[in-house]
């Protein structure tokens, strides 16, 4: 702040006006809105172009040179990427570029289905066992048994009763990542409770729903987010095992999981039918681990200790 | 001495040293080389072979129990346990005498009431068997080394059905062990075989361990598949389960185990050039590939409509899916018999033969008046035959202008849906996918699948009046000649009424580590005369 | 809090009992039952019904249900349909493995991950820590099975350090069991150790920048003892924490490891049961799965309550 040299007020007598200092330090430029927010936070904006990039790639798939991914040629399996086949083909001849790009449909589907769903039967569960005191024990046990399920067995029955999908899958990894999300939720409200301030509107009598709503929510909304992230990376990865054992989407739908789980066999001889999707995965996860370790930084560095 | 073995030693003389001994040492070189590791094609789930029919259980028992008669490598049955037969001129009593010095692994001898139990026993479950007790009169032990069975009617191929190789077989048990109901386990496991089982070190689902009996008296002759002498050149034979093919084939290359049953074909040419392996055909009876449509209910109810799909069927994408490059592992196969047997024919094969016509399919197709309704495939995805074929199949279903209800799901859902007589919307299904043995399809005798017997018939339920009649024909046949005129009629009737879709022969390797020697093709890994060096 | 520890086993049993029916509704709603795989491909509809009977399967949901909760108040996990073993060895025989591999997992884990946050965060900022972070991420990126044949095709085949698959127990010697096992605890332990690397960084560095840790330099500590003694003690709440939470991660991360590397290990058993309907042997390890995790959770509850006075029940 430069202080005008030019008297406009009488200086009274026995006081000395500061002369003008240079500045010591530069001039802090205040980046406001969604862009600023990017530019402080460039592993944020990575991770997020990244994610970005790869949705696209799904969405605009059939126009980025591929063919139908579900097209056999067994005369012409395992070839090894060339001009016709980018990628190579796989043990039945289908084309892997074609088969990777749809599979990010479905990969990306999954992960951000799941994410939410889990995300949102997390937030609500997790708020009223950490904050309704008789409720916590009897949802908290639910939550145990419901993890000692294993998915497997979960995603087999689904798939016995009705088929193969990628519905089933994502209510198979759903059920299996709720506790998660709630425990999470349910230890940050438990140590919000204790604040000042929520015993203060509780003594102001303030009525429960409120009080979730105005003082916890907020509060869970930044690690739940970035929680969200990081079960959206892992989901993709069950996914994957999941078609490892036979119990993921059906190979009329090609994802990340189902072309590596097919291709597993052969990787010593025919390594690429693995490297691509594993390479896709990979990168994909990766921007998610980033949006959300950019998040968290951003948000409330403090985080970084719970999660 | 390589690095492993440098490491092993400081580390095991480290670990001595710290454990003050208590640790057991390694095998010593002789004891390996007694000690022959196998990978089984499967998990060894359970051990009783007549009420549990798989083919990885029978292969384990062929080891534990003994046979009456065995097959050969001509397919002929010949005596094993039995010394001598006799059967009366009207072919109505067939006399057996056990050869000496066959003993059960409890030290009792083997006598003639516990092979009439055991026989009692797997004639229930056994389809030949239930049609050799649907004639009977009497199953007797005349004495300690001699019984009979006293038919109705002749039977001609009672020797072929106590000493066939696809399951049931007939194995002989201690009468206590026999007189378990047949849709119930056995407890023990006392066999009359060369190897006893080491029930005290199953681990179901990772581990089988089979010890040479050493008071099995094996017959004089050359062994040749079922039929010989038995001789066991190793102590102990470890079956460990290894479910992923890749961790196998690591697993051969590294000398951890000494055979692995059926190698992928796709990794077959990495084994090839590993100076320590050997490959070979497993079993020239080979596979035959199939899918069964549901006769009950449309669109394949109508014969066109089968047809149509046979008329756009490729044997080759089929085959090749299953097989990938390797011609010398497929066949094409315009019929339903195993190529290079006695019986084999492709008499009516036309629609399976020549270039494929999607256009003719198509006509087909319409002519049965289809309407694009769902057909409804059932593929189990957790058997690499069945899911490879199920890719085929609905890529072949859309080429020809079907609407495919593609249902992925897995095995034991499989089998018990394919027994659904109900409509598909309500249930049921219209085609699913397996596979045969190709030792089961060298004739009539024990093919349920060729049948056409409706409601009787297996899965798909087809009706064929004439293949009915053929499999008479066969089995009332005096000579070779009147069976191979039997089986051809057979043959086209079958192709004609699309009893079934045969997708194509194929065969699979068998590799094993070059100290190993003995190992001979046939329709199952025989263990007797196998030795190995260290 | 003695109090709450008590009603907290107490309130096991209703759980395992909810999840034990279930799992067993699952069961008899799912379709495809063993019958038809035991019968074979030649069976009958009849010999399949006949079977089915002597199995017991025909029988009302309640009937069934009732007579094998009614076993499990006597201690009788059942019998396997299959093996016709009893249940409670078959689990027991496969304990061994499935815990060794995860122990192992466990101290290798914490071998490798504990010290990579530490240092990570003594050099935050620089190209240490972004490298050491950037292996962390990508540890979890890859599916568990990627890893594992990775590993073994370069330890095992080509450098013929270890073996590639198989188990040998602990009674058989040290060195067997330990070279066996550590190709799968680094597979499986990729996730883990990420997961970790990254949370010890994290809490690292809030820790190291507390008014304590700057008396502890001033004194003239060194900074290994700054470090590991007086840091990390501080910091290792929310590892404890997440150590675990992650205990459910590789329960299931131990399927895949244990179905690449040969070990005959629960998770194994529980595939290969679901898969072939084997109903005894899924719900045994249904509830010991349930009461496992039971148990572990409220360990991580009690934690809680010890590290963060704050929390009250």
């Amino acid at each position: 702040m430069t202080v005008s040299t030019t008297n406009t007020v009488p200086v009274p007598p026995g006081l000395v006006i500061a002369p003008q200092l240079p500045d010591l330090l530069a001039a802090v430029e205040i980046r406001r809105g969604v862009l600023g927010f990017l530019r402080n936070h460039p592993v944020v904006a990575i991770g997020g172009a990244l994610l970005l990039c790869l949705v696209l790639i799904g969405i605009f798939a059939p126009y980025l040179g591929t063919v139908d991914p579900t097209a056999l040629a067994p005369a012409k399996r395992t070839r090894a990427p060339s001009a016709d086949f980018w990628f190579g083909t796989d043990a039945l001849g289908r084309d892997i570029y074609s088969r990777v790009l749809y599979g990010a449909r479905v990969s990306l589907t999954v992960g951000l289905s799941v994410a939410l769903l889990a995300s949102l039967a997390g937030l609500a569960i997790g708020l009223v066992a950490g904050f309704v005191r008789w409720a916590d024990g009897i949802l908290m046990r639910f939550m145990d048994g419901l993890m000692s399920i294993p998915p497997i067995l979960l995603a087999v029955a689904l798939m016995a009763l009705t088929r193969g999908s990628v519905g089933n899958v994502i209510l198979a990894i759903t059920v299996a990542e709720v506790p998660r999300v709630t425990r999470l939720v349910r230890s940050v409200v438990l140590s919000l409770r204790e604040q000042p301030y929520v015993d203060a509107a509780i003594a102001s009598g303030t009525r429960t729903p409120m009080i979730i709503l105005r003082h916890i929510l907020p509060n869970t909304l930044a690690p739940m987010l970035v929680q969200a992230t990081y079960i959206c990376a892992s989901a993709m990865i069950v996914e994957s095992i999941l078609s490892f054992i036979g119990a993921g989407t059906p190979p009329t739908i090609p994802s990340w999981g189902n072309i590596m789980a097919e291709g597993r066999a052969l990787w010593q001889v025919k390594p690429y039918i693995v490297f691509f999707p594993a390479v896709f995965l990979s990168v994909t996860v990766l921007a998610v681990n980033l949006l959300g370790d950019g998040l968290r930084d951003a948000l409330d560095p403090r985080m970084a200790k719970s999660l | 001495m390589d690095r492993r073995t440098l490491l092993k030693a400081i580390a095991g003389a480290g670990s001595l040293a710290a454990t003050g001994g208590l640790s057991m040492p390694a095998l010593s070189q002789g004891a390996a080389a007694r000690t022959l590791r196998f990978v089984p094609q499967a998990n060894l789930a359970n051990f009783d072979p007549v009420w549990g029919t798989q083919y990885v259980v029978r292969n384990a028992a062929a080891m534990v129990w003994d046979t009456l008669y065995g097959l050969d490598a001509t397919l002929q049955p010949q005596r094993q346990m039995v010394e001598s037969e006799e059967v009366t001129d009207d072919g109505l009593t067939w006399t057996f005498r056990l050869r000496p010095g066959l003993k059960f692994h409890d030290g009792e001898p083997v006598l003639a009431k516990d092979v009439v139990a055991s026989l009692a026993r797997w004639s229930v479950r056994d389809p030949m068997g239930q049609m050799i007790k649907a004639i009977q009169n009497e199953l007797t032990a005349v004495d300690d080394k001699t019984f009979k069975w006293v038919l109705k009617q002749p039977y001609p191929k009672m020797m072929l059905a106590l000493g066939k190789n696809s399951t049931p077989c007939a194995f002989i048990m201690p009468e206590r062990m026999a007189q378990t109901d047949p849709f119930k386990q056995i407890t023990e496991y006392v066999g009359s075989g060369p190897m006893k089982f080491a029930k005290g070190e199953w681990v179901p689902g990772a581990k089988a361990v089979f010890e040479k009996f050493s008071d099995y008296v094996p017959r004089q002759e050359k062994a040749s598949w079922l039929a010989g002498g038995k001789q066991m050149l190793i102590d102990r034979v470890e079956w460990v389960v290894i479910p992923d093919p890749a961790t196998a084939a690591a697993a051969l290359q590294n000398g951890e185990i000494d055979w692995w049953e059926n190698p992928i074909p796709d990794l077959v040419p990495v084994l090839r050039k590993n100076r320590n392996i050997s490959v070979d055909i497993a079993d020239p009876l080979g596979n035959i590939g199939a899918f069964r449509m549901n006769h009950l209910h449309p669109p394949f109810n109508d014969v066109k409509a089968r047809r149509a799909v046979l008329t756009a069927l490729s044997q080759e994408d089929y085959m090749r899916a299953l097989v990938g490059d390797d011609n010398a592992l497929w066949k094409p196969l315009p019929g339903f018999f195993t190529p290079d047997t006695p019986l084999y024919t492709e008499e009516g094969g036309e629609i399976l033969k020549g270039k494929r016509d999607v256009a003719a399919a198509k006509k087909l197709l319409a002519e049965s008046g289809y309407t694009n309704q769902p057909v409804t495939c059932v593929v189990a995805q957790d058997q690499p035959i069945t899911k490879a074929q199920g890719d085929v199949t609905a890529d072949l279903l859309k080429k020809i202008g079907m609407n495919v209800d593609f249902v992925a799901t897995d095995w034991g859902t499989v089998g018990s849906r394919r027994a659904q007589k109900t409509p598909p919307g309500q249930g049921g299904w219209q085609m699913f996918h397996t596979w045969h043995a190709g030792a089961d399809c060298i004739s009539p005798a024990a093919y349920n699948a060729i049948r056409g017997n409706g409601d009787k018939a297996w899965f798909g339920w087809p009706t064929s009046e004439t293949v009915e009649k053929e499999v008479t024909a066969w089995f009332d046949a005096k000579n070779i000649d009147e069976e191979k005129a039997a089986v051809k009629r057979l043959n086209k009737a079958a192709l004609e009424d699309v009893i079934y879709a045969p997708t194509g022969f194929f065969l699979s390797y068998t590799a094993w580590r070059k100290n190993v020697s003995g190992v001979t093709k046939g329709p199952l890994p025989f263990f007797w005369g196998v030795s190995k060096t260290a | 809090m003695v109090s709450y520890i008590f009603r907290r086993i107490l309130s096991t049993m209703p759980v395992m009992a909810i999840v034990a029916l279930f799992v067993f509704s699952l069961l008899y709603i799912a379709p495809g039952d063993p019958a038809a795989v035991i019968a074979g491909d030649q069976a009958s509809p009849a010999d399949v019904e006949r079977i089915r009977q002597a199995l017991g399967l025909d029988r009302p949901f309640l009937v069934q249900f009732g007579d094998w909760v009614w076993r499990i108040l006597h201690g009788d996990l059942g019998t396997s349909i299959f093996t016709n073993l009893p249940v409670s060895s078959l689990i027991a025989q496969r304990l061994e493995p499935t815990l060794s591999l995860m122990a192992i997992t466990l101290v290798l884990t914490i071998l490798v991950a504990v010290p990579l946050g530490v240092v990570a965060a003594w050099k935050a900022g620089s190209l240490v820590d972004r490298t050491i972070m950037a292996f962390a991420v990508f540890g979890f990126s890859l599916p568990v099975f990627v890893v594992g044949y990775i590993l073994a095709y370069l330890f095992a085949l080509q450098f013929d350090w270890l073996p590639v698959q198989g188990y040998t127990p602990l009674a058989e010697g040290l060195w067997p069991w330990l070279e066996h096992l550590i190709l799968p605890a680094l597979a499986l332990g990729c996730v883990y150790i990420a997961l970790i690397a990254r949370i010890t960084r994290a809490a690292m560095l809030e820790v190291l920048q507390q008014d304590y840790v700057r008396t502890a330099r001033a004194k003239g500590l060194g900074q290994g003892s700054i470090l590991f003694v007086h840091a990390l003690k501080n910091a290792a709440v929310p590892i404890v924490t997440v150590i675990g939470i992650g205990i459910a991660l590789l329960i299931g991360g131990a399927v895949v490891t244990e179905s690449v590397f040969a070990i005959p290990g629960l998770g194994r058993l529980t595939i290969d049961a679901i898969l072939r309907r084997d109903y005894p042997v899924i719900q045994g390890i249904v509830l010991l799965f349930s009461f496992l995790y039971v148990l572990v959770n409220l360990m991580v509850d009690v934690t809680y309550t010890l590290v963060d006075p704050r929390i009250r029940y």
